[in-house]
């Protein structure tokens, strides 16, 4: 008679896991409203966030100091933000509304300034101007749009170019080589073929990759890059679709089990295991899931910590340390550690690590945004209650 | 515990005895030279020491004493000690006192109009004063401020504003200051988020009430923030720590500075200087930088020069590692690799240790002289927050002050010590809060993140005593008068 829990494999604890968040170090108080996004910039030392108050912000991390702030929309919230991945440029990526917009903040050198502006000015005149429309072309609603120069205010501010879509963007994400990023119109009203984007930025050029409907789940919610591969995840309400852009093929469909999707993120190449062989979902429906996309369509774990919808999943990006979080609208974000191994007869081991507590839950909103610091341990939170806040 | 057996208790301790020796190295508190050993009931604890001492010396006002044994300072009863580290009663102990410190009180607070991210002391005392032939005499003190507004300030200690420096378009800082230092009483550096490091001449009137601080020098070559500064005025040089991973080394003279680098010039046709309305109608000469130490792989937040060997740098960074630099030939000479981010550097050379503040709360103490791999030799733990800026205690060759995101500065004793299982670690001796809160009525609350009460600068002089800067737009002076001992 051996007791079966000697058998299973001895979790670490926490404190063998160091280091992970823990602390609030840093409170950014601005905002008018909700703050629904934000992103850590590559060299770690800005944070950009974005707002019901139309505003896009830049702000030092360490000290909570804002430097730059523009108001892009007096309607409509900025619903995310991005910067572009690499050094050379620093270009921040955000939607509000229908539009999206490409700004270069005024925090960086000449050089690199001119290195960014160079980078979005170079498409200006590539795309042909459309051919003047027939009443029934310019009903279709297909025609990709054409980038825009920004109102004199808002090239004054530092906003280089506008790509105004039709309907509203609620997610952006860059490729790691930094000259494309794919955004989608969530909307259910969205017409299936202009609701996820690619656009790329030396041509500015937008391009529709889908004519219909992604099948069995409702209109598409977010979609994310391969790191390594020609491959594009799209998310819609049920299911997560990996495609082959070159071959214009579906290669894998990962069943969660999820009743709604809100996010998901796809594992960095680490020393132990190579990038996209593992996803992390978060879903509204509060479930966290991690797939071992070679392993199952199903998910190798379902995790519900959450009293709340589950906004926003994110790995520690880099591999550097073995570390995913969740925001939750319960006003919490969750730590866990998940390695993985280069094994593909061993799973991950997720152990959580800690639950970070201090956002007020506002409109039964909560933590609506998080990301990590590219080198360290630390994460950021975007809040219902107007704040965003930098755990160490 | 009853009342008979505690009884019982005390009146064993109190029979159990041991044999001291009672030095002092300060000549002023010394006992006379014929006092030996002295028997004593191991049951004293601190406060029983010193009033035995001051009774010996026949003190007209006692002074609180602090007693060290083996270099770690009493913090039980004798004979608690004496068990915790295995000595037996019979050995005579040698014990050696020196005057307690007193918390330093709040003397003053200078209002600005927004974050105070340094600042620096002139007086007889500092660093500037003592390179520079003329003195600075008593009731003559300066207090310089370096703001998030661009602007620097200087102070008397009856907090008038003396001067201020000009705005970006008389030639000032277009961005927030992060560092600012007295050169000598009539040259100040400054840098900040504008990426470069500037030089000022500081003239003040003979009134005495009134001053001017011109631009000298315009100094170019970092691509990022600049988060710190170091000046060493015979050698007529300045090292600075940047955000684009490199410590930039320069001449305060603009006869011996190389030409700026094109590139990192504003451009007057650049987007951002358009922007900024960057078209200064003061022409400061713009120079280049020495050298540019490269090895860091992320922001650096420190660069210092060796306290006894300006022929030496250290720097911190981000990237988790303290390094030391060759000033003469720019070479990397060592790298130190820790374990959290480095966001502050100070030297302490009669003990031949680096101390360095961290992302994780906590100062780590560094002897850069062992070659061996990284020996973190003590670990001072007690802040809740970034531990973001470091100064020596000038009365004592073993203690400094911290700033922190936690809305505090603390002080140490590195003989302030305990072992656990982390090693070495020493706590505070002393915490200073942020007297804006305590005005707010708010002294005991803690802000989540420090909000509001961040500390970025501190210095600390003898005669003025410390300085300290931060988010709530003040430069707060703290004194703890007329006590400190003077010499150790
Ligand atoms: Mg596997």
């Amino acid at each position: 008679n051996i007791d079966p829990e000697s058998l299973l494999p001895k979790l670490p604890s926490p404190e063998e896991l160091k280091p992970f968040p823990t602390t609030c170090a840093t409170v950014f108080r601005g905002h008018k409203g909700r703050v629904r996004s934000l992103s850590v910039d590559p060299s770690g030392v800005w944070l950009a966030t974005g707002g019901d108050d139309g505003t896009v912000r830049v702000w030092e991390l360490l000290t909570g100091r804002q430097l730059w702030s523009v108001k892009v929309s007096d309607e409509e919230a900025v619903n995310v933000v991005r910067w572009r991945p690499g050094k050379e440029a620093v270009v921040l990526a955000a939607a509000s509304g229908d539009d999206i917009f490409l700004a270069v903040p005024p925090i960086v050198d000449p050089e690199t300034e001119k290195a960014s502006l160079e980078l979005l000015d170079a498409g200006w005149g590539y795309a042909a101007p459309n051919p003047a429309l027939s009443a029934a072309d310019a009903n279709k609603t297909t025609t990709p749009p054409q980038w825009i120069r920004p109102s004199s205010t808002l090239t004054e501010a530092g906003v280089c170019a506008v790509i105004p879509l039709k309907y509203v963007v609620k997610s952006i994400s860059w490729h790691r080589r930094g000259d494309y990023f794919v955004t989608v119109c969530p909307g259910s009203s969205t017409p299936a073929s202009v609701a996820i984007s690619i656009h790329t930025v030396s041509k500015h050029l937008t391009q529709f990759p889908f004519r219909r409907r992604i099948k069995g789940g409702g209109p598409p919610q977010t979609a994310h890059f391969h790191p390594s591969k020609p491959i594009l995840f799209v998310a819609n309400q049920r299911t997560i679709r990996a495609y082959d852009l070159s071959r214009q093929l579906l290669v894998k469909i990962l069943q969660p089990g999820a009743r709604w999707i809100s996010s998901f993120d796809i594992h960095p190449t680490s020393s132990t295991a190579s990038g996209g062989d593992n996803v992390i979902i978060g879903s509204y429906d509060r479930r966290l899931l991690w797939h071992d996309v070679d392993l199952s369509a199903r998910p190798y774990k379902t995790l519900r910590y959450h009293k709340k919808a589950i906004r926003a999943v994110k790995f520690h990006p880099g591999g550097r340390y073995p570390l995913f979080a969740d925001a939750s609208d319960d006003g919490s974000l969750q730590i866990f550690h998940g390695s993985v191994t280069g094994d593909m007869l061993s799973n991950a081991s997720i152990v959580p690590l800690k639950v970070l507590k201090g956002h007020k839950i506002t409109g039964e909103l909560g933590v609506l945004d998080l990301d990590w610091h590219p080198r360290e341990a630390w994460c950021v939170s975007a809040g219902a209650d107007g704040t965003c806040r930098l755990w160490m | 515990m009853d009342s008979l057996s505690s009884a019982a208790a005390s009146s064993q301790a109190v029979q159990r005895q041991v044999r001291v020796q009672l030095t002092s190295k300060q000549e002023d508190i010394a006992l006379p030279e014929n006092t030996g050993p002295i028997l004593v009931p191991t049951g004293l604890r601190r406060y029983a020491l010193s009033t035995l001492v001051n009774n010996l010396l026949g003190s007209d006002k006692p002074i609180p004493f602090e007693f060290l044994i083996n270099g770690t300072f009493l913090r039980t009863s004798i004979d608690e000690y004496l068990t915790a580290n295995g000595i037996s009663a019979e050995t005579t102990l040698e014990v050696e006192y020196v005057r307690a410190l007193i918390p330093p009180l709040h003397i003053a607070s200078f209002e600005h109009d927004d974050w105070v991210s340094s600042t620096d002391i002139l007086s007889a005392t500092s660093p500037a004063a003592s390179w520079a032939s003329s003195a600075v005499s008593q009731g003559q003190e300066r207090i310089l401020s370096g703001s998030y507004d661009g602007l620097l300030r200087v102070w008397d200690m009856s907090s008038q504003i003396l001067a201020v420096s000009p705005a970006p378009a008389e030639g000032g800082h277009s961005a927030s200051i992060k560092a600012a230092k007295f050169v000598t009483p009539n040259q100040i550096a400054s840098a900040g988020l504008d990426r470069t490091v500037r030089l000022w001449k500081y003239v003040e009137n003979d009134d005495g009430f009134s001053g001017k601080i011109s631009p000298q020098l315009e100094l170019f070559g970092h691509k990022s923030g600049i988060n710190s500064l170091a000046v060493h005025a015979p050698l007529n040089r300045v090292l600075s720590a940047s955000n684009d991973h490199t410590v930039g080394f320069w001449s305060t003279k603009k006869s011996d500075a190389p030409a700026a680098p094109e590139e990192a010039l504003p451009s007057k046709a650049s987007k951002s200087s358009k922007r900024r309305k960057l078209n200064p109608s003061v022409s400061t000469p713009q120079r280049g930088p020495l050298a540019l130490f490269s090895g860091h792989t992320a922001p650096v937040s420190a660069a210092i020069f060796d306290a006894k060997d300006s022929t030496v740098g250290y720097s911190t960074s981000w990237d988790h590692t303290l390094r030391t630099w060759d000033l003469v030939t720019s070479a990397l000479v060592d790298t130190r690799t820790t374990s959290h981010s480095l966001l502050s550097l100070e030297h302490l050379p009669e003990v031949h240790l680096l101390a360095t503040g961290t992302s994780a709360r906590h100062i780590t103490l560094i002897d850069p002289r062992v070659s061996a791999a990284t020996v973190a030799a003590m670990t001072l733990r007690g802040h809740t927050n970034a531990v973001v800026t470091l100064s020596r205690d000038p009365h004592s060759t073993y203690g400094l002050i911290s700033g922190s995101h936690d809305g505090t500065c603390r002080i140490w004793d590195i003989r302030s010590t305990k072992t656990d299982k982390d090693g070495v670690v020493g706590e505070s001796v002393y915490t200073i809060s942020r007297k804006s809160l305590e005005e707010e009525g708010k002294a005991d609350s803690k802000r989540v993140g420090g909000e509001g009460v961040k500390v970025f600068g501190v210095s600390w002089d003898k005669t003025v005593g410390i300085v300290s800067a931060g988010e709530d737009k003040r430069l707060q002076i703290n004194r703890g008068e007329g006590v400190l001992p003077s010499k150790i």
